[in-house]
This record gives C-alpha cells, sequence and structure tokens, in this order.
C-alpha cells in the first residue's frame, strides 16, 4: 500500500489514529508497533523476519554493550588512577568486537537482498577477462521493504551506544518500533534514536489540531505528487526509453522534467510521511530544505535527502577523515606542503568514501557509482578551487553575495544537477552517455514542439504544471525566508481557512494526474 | 582561548569569530575547515576529538569550541 494510495490516507490512517486513541496510553506505541507490521507485511509478506531479526540483533548489542559498561564502571570504582586508562581501553575494545559484528550481520542482508547480484555480474566479468572458466549464476532476490533505510537506521542506533552517546534501550518492542515504524519505514526519512525515542513512545492523544496540522501536510504532498509528479511521468518515461528518437533539446527537457518528478515525488512523499507522524505528535527530521536554492553542489546536498547526507557525515565523512590511517597521511602531507592541502587530502579520501557509498546505496549498478563518483568530483573540484574563484571574483569587482552572482551560481548548481540526474534515471551508464552525446551533437530547436507534441503532454499539461510549480516555489521562497506558510494559514479566520482546504482538495481532485492517459509515478526511493 | 581564536581566524579569516554562533549552522564554516580546525586543535592542546563530539553545537562558536577543548582536556 503506497502512502499515495487513497486507502493509506483515507481509510488505513485515520483507522489507525481512531484504534490508537480508544486504546489507554501505556499500549499506543504497542499498537504503533502492531500496525507497523502490519504495514510491513502487506509489502514484503514473509519478509519481516529480516527486519525482526535486524531488529532484535541491535538491541541484544547495545544490552551487551550496556552490560560492558556497567561492569566497566564498577571496575573502575575500585582500582587506582594508573589502571583506569587501560581498564577503559579493555572494555572499548570488546564493546568494539560486538559493534563490528553486529554491523556486519547487518549489513549481510542488505548485501544479500540488494548487491549479490552486481558484484557476481563483476567476479563472471573479471573471471572472463583472464580466462578463468568460472560463471556463477546471477540471482536477484526480492528485498524486504526499506532495507537501505532501516539498516542505516540500525547501524546509527549500535554506533551511538557505542560511544555512549545514547543509553541502550532496554525495551525490546521500542528498538522494534524505532526500526519498522510506519511512515517512515518504505522511504526515509533516516531517524536517530535520539531525536525521535521520546516523542515516538509517548503515546499523546492525537487532538483535533494535530489531526487537522497532519492531514494538511499530507495534502500538500499529494498535490506536489499528483498534480506535477504523476502528469510528468509519461513524458519523462518515453523520453528516457527512447531517448535516440529525441533531439538534443528535448532530452535536456526530459532531464530536467525528470528532476523537477523526482523531487516532487520524493519531498511529496516526505510531506505524507511527516504529516502521518505529525498526527500521533511525533515530529520527523526534514528531509528537505529548498535544495534549489543551493548555490553549489555542497550545500545541494545538504538540502536534499538531508537524513541520509546526514548519516553518511556522521558515521562515513568524519570516523574515515578523522581515523588514524588518513591522519597520518595527511599529518606527512601538513609538514610538506600545509594546512590547506592536507585537509584537501584528508576530506577528499573520506568524501571518496561516502560518494562511492552514496552511490551504492542509491543502487546496485555503474550509474549508480557514477552518479557517486560525479557528485564527489564536483565538491572536491569546488573545495580545491574555491580560493581561485574568490581571487577571479575579487579580481573582477564581482560581488559575491550580490543578487545577479548568486542567481548565476544557483542556475550553474541547477544545471549540473541535472547533469547527474540524466545518468541516474538513465537506462544505464553508457545510456547516460550517449543521451549525454546526443545533447552535444544533436541539439536543434528544429521540430522541437512537433517532438514533445506526442509525449503525453498537451498544453492543458504545460499549463497546470507551469502553475502548480509557481505555487510549489511561493511557499518555497516564504521557508527559505523562515516563515511559516502553515502558521500563516493558522492565523487566519476558519472560513478563510477551510477555503485554502478546500482549494487544495479540490485542485488535487480536479487537477490531480489520475485515469486514462496517466500513469502515476512508483515510489522511486522506496526501490533503494 | 586566545590561542583558540588565533587558529580560527587564520582557518576563515572572514568570519567574526567573536561574536558568531552559527559557525556551523549558518555555514560559516564548511566540513574541510572543520577537519583543518580538529586537525589543529589536536596538535595545540593535545587532546584527541572523538567523531562523536563532531556536531554542530559544539563548533557553532568559538565559546562552545573552548568548552569541548575544556572538557575533553579534563577527560584526559
Amino acid at each position: 500500500m503506497s502512502y499515495f494510495n487513497k486507502l493509506y490516507a483515507f481509510l488505513f490512517l485515520p483507522a489507525v489514529v481512531f484504534l490508537y486513541n480508544i486504546v489507554p496510553k501505556k499500549i499506543r506505541p504497542i499498537i504503533l508497533l502492531i500496525i507497523s507490521y502490519i504495514f510491513f507485511f502487506m509489502y514484503s509478506k514473509k519478509l519481516v523476519i529480516f527486519i525482526i531479526i535486524s531488529s532484535l540483533s541491535i538491541y541484544w548489542a547495545g544490552r551487551g554493550m550496556r552490560k560492558l559498561n556497567d561492569k566497566r564502571d564498577e571496575k573502575l570504582k575500585q582500582v587506582e588512577k594508573e589502571e583506569k586508562k587501560a581498564i577503559k581501553e579493555k572494555y572499548r575494545t570488546y564493546k568494539k568486537v560486538i559493534l563490528i559484528l553486529t554491523v556486519l550481520f547487518n549489513f549481510s542482508f542488505l548485501f544479500f537482498f540488494k548487491y549479490l547480484g552486481f558484484f557476481t555480474s563483476i567476479v563472471n566479468k573479471i573471471s572472463s577477462l583472464i580466462n578463468v572458466s568460472c560463471h556463477f549464476k546471477i540471482v536477484e532476490h526480492v528485498a524486504p521493504i526499506g532495507i537501505s533505510f532501516y539498516t542505516l537506521q540500525a547501524i546509527s542506533y549500535l554506533v551511538d551506544v557505542y560511544h555512549d552517546k545514547i543509553e541502550a534501550e532496554k525495551k525490546m518492542f521500542k528498538v522494534m518500533l524505532y526500526l519498522t515504524f510506519f511512515p517512515t519505514l518504505v522511504e526515509g526519512p533516516i531517524t536517530r534514536y535520539a531525536e525521535v525515542n521520546q516523542s515516538i513512545y509517548e503515546g499523546k492523544t492525537v487532538t483535533y489540531d494535530h489531526f487537522c496540522y497532519g492531514y494538511q501536510r499530507i495534502l500538500w504532498g499529494f498535490f506536489k505528487k499528483m498534480v506535477i509528479a504523476d502528469r510528468l511521468n509519461v513524458f519523462v518515461k518515453t523520453v528516457f526509453s527512447c531517448y535516440m528518437d529525441y533531439s538534443g533539446l528535448t532530452l535536456c527537457v526530459g532531464a530536467v522534467f525528470y528532476t523537477i518528478l523526482l523531487y516532487m515525488e520524493f519531498s511529496g512523499t516526505m510531506d505524507v510521511v511527516i504529516g502521518s507522524a505529525e498526527m500521533f505528535d511525533i515530529s520527523l527530521p526534514e528531509n528537505f530544505r529548498q535544495p534549489f536554492f543551493s548555490k553549489n553542489i555542497s550545500e545541494f546536498w545538504s538540502r536534499w535527502h538531508i537524513t541520509l547526507g546526514l548519516w553518511f557525515k556522521d558515521y562515513i565523512f568524519y570516523p574515515v577523515s578523522l581515523s588514524k590511517p588518513v591522519k597520518k597521511i595527511t599529518g606527512v602531507i601538513k609538514k610538506i606542503a600545509g594546512m590547506r592541502v592536507s585537509s584537501l587530502v584528508m576530506g577528499g579520501i573520506a568524501l571518496a568514501c561516502v560518494w562511492f557509498l552514496n552511490g551504492l546505496w542509491h543502487g546496485a549498478g555503474w550509474k549508480y557509482l557514477f552518479f557517486g563518483f560525479y557528485h564527489f568530483t564536483l565538491i572536491l573540484m569546488g573545495d580545491i578551487f574555491e580560493p581561485a574563484i574568490v581571487w577571479l571574483c575579487s579580481k573582477f569587482h564581482i560581488n559575491r553575495q550580490g543578487k545577479s552572482y548568486t542567481i548565476f551560481r544557483i542556475i550553474k548548481t541547477s544545471i549540473l544537477v541535472f547533469i547527474g540526474e540524466l545518468f541516474f534515471r538513465a537506462p544505464g551508464l553508457a545510456a547516460g552517455f550517449k543521451m549525454v552525446k546526443r545533447i552535444l551533437t544533436n541539439f536543434h530547436f528544429y521540430g522541437f514542439f512537433d517532438e514533445i507534441a506526442f509525449l503525453g503532454m498537451d498544453i492543458t499539461d504545460y499549463i497546470i504544471i507551469g502553475l502548480a510549480l509557481l505555487v510549489v516555489l511561493v511557499v518555497s521562497i516564504y521557508r527559505e525566508k523562515k516563515i511559516s506558510v502553515r502558521d500563516k494559514i493558522k492565523e487566519k479566520l476558519i472560513a478563510l481557512r477551510w477555503c485554502i482546504y478546500y482549494a487544495l482538495i479540490f485542485t488535487i481532485l480536479i487537477f490531480g494526474a489520475y485515469g486514462t492517459g496517466y500513469e502515476p509515478v512508483a515510489p522511486i526511493y522506496a526501490d533503494f | 582561548m586566545e590561542k583558540l581564536l588565533e587558529i580560527l581566524e587564520e582557518l576563515a579569516p572572514d568570519v567574526d569569530f567573536k561574536t558568531c554562533e552559527d559557525l556551523v549552522d549558518g555555514r560559516h564554516i564548511d566540513s574541510l575547515t572543520i577537519l583543518s580546525l580538529i586537525s589543529e586543535i589536536e596538535d595545540a592542546f593535545d587532546v584527541q576529538i572523538p567523531t562523536v563530539e563532531i556536531i554542530p553545537a559544539n563548533f557553532n562558536s568559538a565559546k562552545k569550541i573552548w568548552e569541548l577543548i575544556e572538557r575533553l582536556e579534563e577527560d584526559n
């Protein structure tokens, strides 16, 4: 059951809210857990066993680390100051063993379901290249829903317990609910235990305000998905599947449309997810912060899929860049070439790891690895050439904070994003390069309107999309200025407020792209 | 504290570290500057900054960074 299914929004969710409200407060988190497992089961049936195993493994590992902490603290009380360091070190090693084994155990499921086929094909290719007669059968498995998301959450829980950032949870069902909570299950956001453990288990009564507030956000998500993303879907699908039939200009439009579609689909899903949780007074982290106002790629990734970026920053970027081997290398470089070069190398090594894993996280395929490499290169180039750009700007008296230069940077960043998304959506890496080649060699305006006339969208579609995007842009500008549109609506008189809600509902009903000639976008990030 | 301010000003001369209280959240310093800063702090104050301490709350102002250094020195 997709989050955009009518059944989810108008039957499942109200039923859950009703059930949640009528049971005693203590039982409410358990109700959420049962519902979440039912939700999981509806998607992945018997594969539910894997999320149970993951939950139990991190629960027991956490408990194990907690026991070691207690033992360590007891021993520390009994010994002299000089021995304390050795005891701390000893127990840290024990904890590290538990951490590494449990992380590997959880990653093994992810590897089995997502990457085994891809790596088997690589092994087969290498063996045929070196004339070794071994050929493994490539087996693709259907993965449990949300495995890429809940595995990262599981790892964050373990690492945070290991570092004593959070206390290991005593109650098993709480850890299970943390991984399975139904709104975040399919496409995130990737939450941290510390940020949700208060609200998720509190079992607060659903109030009228929270119910309305949640639905408001859900409707906004439906608007983005059904009015914009679904309307663009046929165009994008046709262009990307028969890219050799179209001119470079049409392919450019296809790449731009796909990026808009992806943003509207994913951020729309996040609106539904966050809105669903809001109903229960559970606050989830935001995953988007007006990404298309970014002035460079690095900033773009701090505004797009924020929780994934933060996960990589906290659990890969800093640990790698501050690891002993990297510090050793950069220590030598610092003496020879200075601080700036050494921090560039330090950051570069960590960034390479982050983007290799980020590409792989999005999918097992060369195009995803290239997608990671592309962004790694852009971010690293940005860091390397930053001083030169600052120098050039001062030489030519360009105000870096000025409006025109800012607009130029925003447009430049958006174009780089469109290119990245073209590879991301292309049927394969080779197809991506062919599309770029076609854009460069076959770019012309001649026959453009004839071409796009047969791509599933008529003039009405373009007008509706244009107006809907304008609404999204206005809301984004408000949010960028830290003005809450929702609070503004809340301040209005009840009659006007309901007029706005009805306008949104009727816009979705009338202008939503469903029925003959349209094809709803499948949940894109659910496949990752 | 003065030693820390010297390091900070050398790494990002355009930022007013005496008043700025959103160094990370306001993107006044990026992750590369944080890496340089950590490396400099570790050398200058003989402390080890664990990755778990690299959170915006610890790096948003010179005062917060100084509090972190003091805490790590105490732990040592």
